[in-house]
């Protein structure tokens, strides 16, 4: 296209990460405070420990990678020294404290795997659903301000779209949940003890039914966001047309993002849940469908990124 | 008041100065020693002053006479040698606009540089108020202090007047030659210009040269519809851009921007 990307490789990646780890760790605390079985945190108590320890991991990788691609990294400590209504601004701010709260979270799970501190892990769950409480809307926070951070631009039509950053945040979750399947599937080595196997299943029913959710909102406001562009005149007309046909990023979007980021999964998704869902069969997605399943979510996610990313930096307003 | 006089090229000794001192001026116009690196322009703006007893709010802008721009390019050569601009980036810039078909064709020249917007988006989007809008005198700036390099402004600018500037790592570009403005001399570009096409002064002042002539011809500013509010009129500027190609009655239209970027962003 021959242009020139003012925010590249570094950017695309946080974006996308920040979005995994903030959708991660959402999940996470929404399970943990939501839990069945009656007892707080009940069965779901291993999922939602899941969420909570991957999840700071591609925040941080991503916030690292922004620091760095800022050439001199001490200076984003500028950020911090005061608050302004930039959306990076107040991004920077909701980053550092979801950093912060989700490492804690994080932390407060560990106990949990050695039995020899049963008291110390039992005494810790209010904290966890202290934090729980906190996390929610922080890791909602950070996965819509990434849009938000895009939208405030009228000079970049393509993002300049209050539904940019709602599409993320969907996307957030969706390769929050994604990445907490394809964990557990990867940690999960079947079959010893049969009621571990009901649970497995069942966590697996849940976050899969959720992800079919999740896809089908995004499909919607990918919809919502494609039509609303090409039915206007100028600026945002001429910018969505580089992922509509014809475009350049095109074949990229509709591919990628579309078929195997969302499509696919979600149809392959609901042969599994529906059967659960409407007629109480038994949910059991073997273990390589599971995966085959969250790494197409991901990889979704962050071809969604890129496109919009690059996307927007390649087109502009129209005339001078 | 605005016709401030024009000096001769100055010298390559006054370039140094200046070049070391300008990162100190901008620094320090964030803190207290503004009214001491003001001191000349409130001493060029006395006579004003004294008409007006109500303090009148200084903007500064330009009139670019398109009609006058022989596209010699001299502006952007003064500007880099006046910043020492890193190469492969503008302060200012020309483009130059060729459009139709053989035998009805045109070309019109369209001298380029920071718009100093009334309502800047760059300054709105910047995360540590490193880029500003300076309340004397309306001349968006920015703070190397505070700049992290994040290049929100950059894309936020719906003129692409902003480039990272590979020397130091922060955001650059026009800046109305603050150092020579205040100093109650023209820009850089203004003083290099052969034809006189760029015109600078402040706009806030209905007798200045700059007020006149918008106040008597037909302006445009770039991109109004953006809402930015520029402080940059033109004077017969062609608004053409590359997809008016596809209208019937242009046909052909080839935009070289003499950038880095060979097309307009």
């Amino acid at each position: 296209m021959g242009h020139e990307l003012t925010w590249g490789m570094p950017v695309i990646l946080y974006l996308y990460l920040a979005g995994v780890g903030a959708g991660a760790v959402t999940v996470s605390a929404s399970v943990l405070l939501r839990g069945g079985d009656g007892k707080f945190g009940g069965g779901h108590f291993v999922m939602a420990r899941y969420g909570a320890l991957i999840g700071p991991l591609p925040v941080m990788l991503g916030t690292f990678l922004i620091i760095f691609e800022l050439g001199r990294p001490f200076r984003a400590l500028n950020l911090f020294k005061l608050i302004n209504l930039s959306p990076m601004n107040i991004g920077s701010w909701l980053l550092g404290l979801f950093i912060t709260v989700s490492l804690v979270y994080a932390l407060v799970f560990l106990p949990s795997f050695v039995p020899q501190l049963k008291r110390l892990d039992h005494a810790l769950d209010p904290v966890r659903k202290a934090l729980a409480w906190v996390n929610v809307p922080l890791g909602i926070s950070v996965a819509v301000y990434t849009g938000v951070m895009l939208g405030a631009m009228p000079s970049r039509p393509l993002w300049n779209s209050p539904i940019l950053a709602m599409l993320f945040l969907i996307s957030a979750l969706s390769t929050g949940v994604a990445i907490i399947i394809l964990v557990r599937a990867l940690f999960h080595h079947g079959g010893k003890d049969p009621e571990d196997e009901h649970r497995y299943h069942l966590g697996a029913y849940i976050l899969t039914a959720t992800d079919v959710m999740l896809i089908g909102f995004e499909l919607l406001v990918i919809f919502l966001f494609v039509m609303f562009a090409h039915l206007t005149v100028g600026d945002v007309k001429h910018a969505v047309a580089i992922i509509l046909p014809g475009g350049a990023m095109a074949s990229m979007f509709w591919v990628w993002v579309v078929l195997v980021g969302l499509l696919l999964p979600a149809l392959v998704e609901l042969v599994y849940v529906v059967p659960k869902l409407i007629y109480h069969r038994t949910f059991a997605a073997p273990k390589a469908v599971e995966i085959a399943v969250s790494v197409a979510v991901l990889i979704g996610g962050f071809m969604l990124r890129y496109i919009v990313v690059i996307g927007g930096q390649a087109t502009g307003p129209v005339g001078l | 008041m605005t016709d401030m006089t024009r000096t001769p090229a100055t010298d390559a000794c006054q370039h140094r100065t200046t070049a070391t001192t300008r990162r100190d001026f901008v620094t320090a116009v964030g803190g207290v020693v503004t009214a001491v690196a003001l001191t000349p322009l409130a001493a060029a703006k006395a006579e004003a002053a004294q008409e007006t007893p109500a303090k009148r709010k200084v903007q500064y802008g330009m009139v670019i006479d398109v009609r006058r721009c022989i596209g010699c390019h001299a502006c952007t050569v003064a500007c880099k040698s006046e910043f020492d601009v890193p190469l492969g980036e503008n302060r200012a810039w020309v483009e130059y606009v060729e459009k139709g078909e053989y035998p009805n064709v045109g070309r019109s020249f369209l001298p380029r540089l920071c718009n100093h917007c009334s309502n800047p988006p760059c300054v709105h989007v910047c995360p540590t108020n490193a880029t500003y809008k300076r309340e004397q005198d309306g001349i968006v700036v920015i703070d190397d202090g505070l700049c992290i390099g994040c290049k929100y402004c950059i894309l936020a600018c719906p003129y692409d007047a902003r480039f990272l500037n590979p020397v130091t790592g922060y955001a650059d570009k026009c800046d109305f030659c603050i150092h020579r403005v205040s100093k109650g001399l023209m820009p850089s570009c203004v003083n290099t210009c052969v034809g006189g096409a760029r015109i600078f002064g402040d706009l806030g002042d209905p007798e200045s040269q700059v007020s006149k002539l918008v106040a008597k011809n037909r302006v445009t500013v770039l991109r109004r519809s953006m809402g930015t509010l520029p402080n940059v009129y033109y004077i017969g500027a062609d608004h053409t851009d590359e997809l008016d190609a596809d209208r019937p009655e242009v046909r052909q239209v080839r935009v070289k921007t003499h950038r880095r970027h060979e097309q307009r962003r």
